[in-house]
């Protein structure tokens, strides 16, 4: 049998919502409303709405406000609106497509081919509805399985370099909290939230390219020679060569931060980084950004080489540019957001590893 | 004489409003039950007299549907008539074939009531 749908029946006329009503109510429950505002608390209350029958013309909220809208929230897509007008200008008419609406019903209307119009389009949007549901399910399912190829790649270069995975983890916390500061702070630097989860999974495999470096020099207790030190600073070349061997396992936006960040988080704002010798605003702010994450997780966790500074030691050490010179407005994002830095970071460190 | 019978005599394209309802006499003589209300809800002639031709419109298309739906030819035919001579900055034509309709509509409006 057949799922009973709900239609919505928006008139400011009783008579003309009845009408429609009992067209209608043989085959679908019907809500009802007499103006656009009534309309919209319906729609956007989460009822599901099959199909809206709206007249153009009403107090209050108007029909073209209510497509206006439904454009807004994204409903359009999903709910078909016929528009059951008495010949409206066509000028109304063409704004009323413009703003999707499926059709135009004219006024005086025959039942039954309003009934086969409307079960029609009812019919095709749900076909269309599960698709796109099905769709979004298999696009989460692909990109968590993603995410969880490149957090298991990152992982393995983690191990093998002395370190346990949650460098990673802590690397992205760091870079969410203080992208989204100077984002706050400066507008220039500000990103959609979209944007910023994209850096953060990206900022995972900034370390990739360790996996190409011996270990006597990855994992060498003591310091490094100029000669190893010139080997380990491939790293970041390598981890782009790499990227490129695999750019499928991620999308496009991912892949560019990726390969960004993997290549620039060892570059300095005073141009004395490597592997470029960027300068300034040359580098992107998520690069720069991972850079100072990357470092300050580097100084509070223990290496192999050395053990772990407490977190005062750390941002001493960094505002000393005792790690190279960072962005003035990024160490300004990081002093603002210093406590919720430290809070998350040694949340998952524990504060068993300190000094 | 039936309210259908009635109301034909009066110009209703009765035949015409039947197949809209799917020949359902009880459902076609129900909604034109409701016709005195929506007709008292957009009255047009005080719209004229208050000098309010916006509002006119608004209610004279309001109507011109209703009466579509329902098949009330005569009535549909005047109030599309004056729609369109407002829209086309003639109020003075609107007002003169609203008033010639007027008649029409209480003759009509009182045979649905009668048979109420």
């Amino acid at each position: 049998m057949r799922k009973r749908h709900t239609i919505l029946i928006v008139d400011d006329m009783e008579i003309n919502r009845e009408l429609l009503a009992n067209a209608f109510e043989e085959a679908y429950d019907i809500l009802q409303a007499e103006d656009g505002e009534e309309a919209l608390a319906i729609i956007n209350s989460g009822t599901h709405v099959a199909a809206v029958l709206l007249d153009l013309m009403m107090p209050k909220v108007n029909g073209l406000a209510v497509l206006e809208n439904m454009n807004h929230t994204g409903k359009i897509r999903q709910i078909p609106v016929f528009i059951i007008t008495a010949a409206d200008s066509e000028k109304m008419l063409m704004d009323a497509y413009h703003l999707g609406a499926v059709d135009v019903i004219m006024k005086p209307y025959l039942m039954q081919f309003l009934r086969c119009r409307v079960d029609h389009m009812v019919e095709l949007y749900m076909h269309r509805n599960d698709l796109e549901e099905i769709v979004h399910e298999q696009v989460a399912q692909l990109s968590a399985l993603n995410q969880s190829m490149i957090e298991t790649l990152a992982t393995i270069i983690e191990f093998r370099d002395c370190e346990s995975g949650e460098h990673v983890r802590r690397i992205c916390n760091l870079t969410d909290i203080l992208m989204t500061t100077i984002g706050e702070i400066y507008p220039e630097y500000a990103l959609p939230r979209t944007e910023v989860e994209k850096i953060v999974n990206s900022a995972v495999l900034h370390d990739v390219g360790k996996i190409a470096i011996p270990d006597a020099i990855l994992n060498k207790p003591g310091r490094l020679t100029d000669e190893e030190f010139k080997t380990m600073k491939l790293h970041t070349v390598r981890g782009c060569e790499i990227l490129q061997k695999i750019p499928s396992i991620m999308t496009e936006d991912v892949y560019n931060y990726s390969y960004d960040i993997c290549r620039h988080h060892h570059e300095r704002w005073d141009g004395r980084g490597y592997p470029d010798g960027l300068k300034g605003d040359e580098i992107t702010i998520w690069a720069q950004v991972v850079a100072l994450a990357d470092v300050y997780d580097a100084l509070t966790s223990p290496r192999c080489y050395k053990k772990a500074f407490s977190h005062e030691k750390a941002v001493e050490m960094i505002f000393n540019n005792e790690c190279g010179v960072f962005n003035p407005k990024l160490l300004y994002a990081f002093q603002k957001c210093m406590e919720e830095v430290r809070l998350a970071h040694f949340s998952i460190l524990g504060e068993q590893e300190m000094e | 004489m039936s309210m259908i019978d009635e109301l034909q005599t009066l110009g209703v394209n009765t035949e015409e409003g039947l197949g809209r309802f799917m020949n359902k006499a009880s459902l076609y003589e129900r909604m034109l039950g409701k016709l005195p209300k929506a007709v008292a809800d957009s009255e047009t002639l005080p719209c004229f007299e208050n000098g309010d031709l916006q509002a006119a419109e608004v209610n004279a298309h309001t109507l011109k549907g209703v009466m579509g739906n329902l098949s009330v030819t005569p009535l549909y035919e005047g109030y599309s008539e004056v729609v369109r001579l407002l829209r086309e900055g003639d109020p003075i034509g609107a007002r003169t074939e609203l008033e010639r309709i007027l008649p029409i509509q209480e003759k009509i409006i009182a045979c649905i009531l009668a048979n109420a």
